[in-house]
């Protein structure tokens, strides 16, 4: 599903970001991608939506090569993906449901199957009372979780959620991890970035981990501290 | 999405609305002036065109000429492929036109025994465009270096004279105009700029989830279009006051234009360019700000 193959990336010449990454996620994984802060997390996630490009090596999605997708066509490859983003990214002058409705509506989708989506993925968020609020008056965990609603509304394939519980308490925290369990039963990929090793711990699933740029754990089963 | 599109458009026009407000009146105002200086060209030309389609001269002649010579005369025009009509008007007929038009004059001429007035021959020339008039001059000074034609009227020159006001109006209705677009397009220009600035977050957005390029742009090329749709209408409006509901107004304003101008009827076509040039105007104003301000 997605295939890293020799990825690197640097900003400044000779300072790699990442180093000669090389992995592979299958269709229905959930991963989490661990490291500590500036150990290339959130620039790895960008290069899944090309919102960043390998200065060197190649990523497959679904086996195509990303870098041959035309700058007017990235479109595409982002509405296969749904984005969680660190900063929720939620538009203060749209209300909760507006703002779950927006991956639809900029898919020119009909009202009614809006309505129907939006409602479910709320739902499955349990943010359903919320729909009429406008992001600024609700919490920082519905503010999470309406940035899940809408990341999961387009039925994408893949599900990238950065640092999704940061600002988050560990209780509030673990309830946002059983959502995205839910969300990975219905089969879509999770790549979830995160430094919270108590999660990482609680919830046993495959850890790509990054030092300084480059791969230092690739292990199925969770349980960092071991290491 | 179209619909999603315009309604975006008008939401951007309305969030904004002194800067709206401000860019609406310049186009309007750059518009009217177009419209104005458009549509008194145009009704100069007709007249002028209309005149120039009825060419006519007047030859007086000397009282010595004799029946003979003026037949000569008259057959010579007759001959000539560009005289449509000749006329002669005689002494007494002369005097007869004149009692008849002014009848309260009549005392001034009763104390001649004859007609003070001298016989003539009425030339009407076939319709020619203006480019042939030379043709017309040419034959006209043929005729007045005959010993019995003593001067001659002619309205041909008057349709010159014309012609020249009307190119110096055309060209400071294209140079007014011209500049006061130029304006327009500068300030749709940015306030397009304003809302891109506006919705950077939104656009960046936008763009993370999957939205196209086109569904990025078109609501900001379609507020471009609205606002010189809107701007052109305003103008239209405005033209139809100043002609239509103040002839009175617009007729001291055009003073010395006035006979030839028919303030009332300002042709439908002229709204029609008025609206298609505004909304032009804002599209290409838009497009401009986007190239500029919206890279991929």
């Amino acid at each position: 599903m997605i295939e890293f193959y020799h990825v690197s990336k640097q900003y400044v010449k000779n300072v790699w970001v990442l180093n000669d990454i090389t992995f592979s996620i299958k269709k229905g994984e959930f991963v989490f991608l661990t490291g500590v802060s500036g150990a290339g997390k959130t620039t790895l996630l960008k290069m899944i939506y090309k919102d960043e490009i390998p200065t060197k090596g190649q990523i497959l999605i679904d086996s195509s090569n990303i870098s041959l997708i035309g700058r007017g066509d990235v479109y595409k490859l982002r509405r296969e993906i749904g984005i969680i983003f660190q900063d929720f990214k939620l538009l203060s002058n749209r209300t909760i449901y507006e703002n779950v409705a927006l991956p639809l509506l900029i898919r020119g989708e009909r009202k009614s199957l809006i309505d129907k989506r939006v409602n479910s993925s709320l739902s499955l968020v349990g943010l359903s009372h919320r729909r009429n609020y406008y992001p600024m008056h609700v919490s920082g965990g519905e503010q999470q979780r309406a940035a899940i609603a809408r990341a999961i509304v387009a039925n994408p394939k893949i599900l990238i959620a950065d640092e999704p519980t940061g600002n988050l308490d560990t209780e509030l925290s673990i309830e946002i991890f059983h959502i995205f369990e839910r969300i990975n039963a219905n089969g879509i990929t999770i790549i979830l970035a995160t430094h919270d090793r108590h999660l990482l711990n609680m919830f046993p699933k495959r850890i790509i981990s990054l030092d300084q740029g480059k791969v230092v754990l690739d292990r199925e089963g969770g349980g960092i501290q071991d290491d | 999405m179209i619909r999603g599109a315009l309604r975006n458009g008008f939401t951007h026009i309305l969030r904004n609305r002194l800067v709206s407000l401000l860019s609406l009146s310049v186009i309007a105002f750059a518009l009217l002036i177009f419209g104005v200086f458009d549509f008194v060209n145009h009704q100069i030309d007709s007249y002028i065109n209309n005149f120039s389609k009825n060419v006519e001269a007047i030859f007086y002649l000397k009282d010595q000429a004799n029946f003979k010579e003026i037949q000569q005369l008259a057959d010579r025009l007759k001959g000539n492929a560009l005289v449509k009509e000749i006329t002669f008007i005689s002494q007494d007929q002369a005097l007869r036109d004149f009692n008849n038009q002014y009848p309260d004059l009549k005392y001034i001429l009763a104390e001649f025994e004859q007609s003070p007035f001298p016989a003539s021959l009425q030339v009407i020339f076939h319709p020619v465009q203006p480019e042939n008039h030379e043709k017309i001059t040419s034959l006209i000074n043929d005729v007045l270096s005959l010993s019995i034609v003593e001067s001659k009227q002619i309205n041909l020159e008057w349709a010159e004279k014309l012609t020249a006001v009307n190119r110096f109006i055309n060209a400071v209705g294209w140079f007014l105009s011209t500049i006061l677009i130029v304006i327009s397009i500068f300030i749709i220009f940015n306030t397009i700029k304003i809302n891109i600035v506006y919705r950077k977050d939104e656009i960046i957005l936008f763009r993370l989830i999957g939205a196209s390029d086109a569904y990025i742009r078109i609501p900001f090329i379609i507020e471009g279009a609205i606002m010189g749709f809107l701007g052109s209408i305003m103008a239209c409006f405005l033209l139809f006051l100043l002609f239509k509901v103040f002839p009175m107004t617009a007729s001291i304003i055009f003073d010395a234009v006035k006979n030839m101008i028919d303030l009332t009827r300002i042709a439908p076509t002229l709204y029609l360019k008025m609206i298609i040039l505004g909304t032009l105007i804002g599209l290409f104003s838009s497009l401009l700000s986007l190239r500029r301000f919206l890279k991929n």
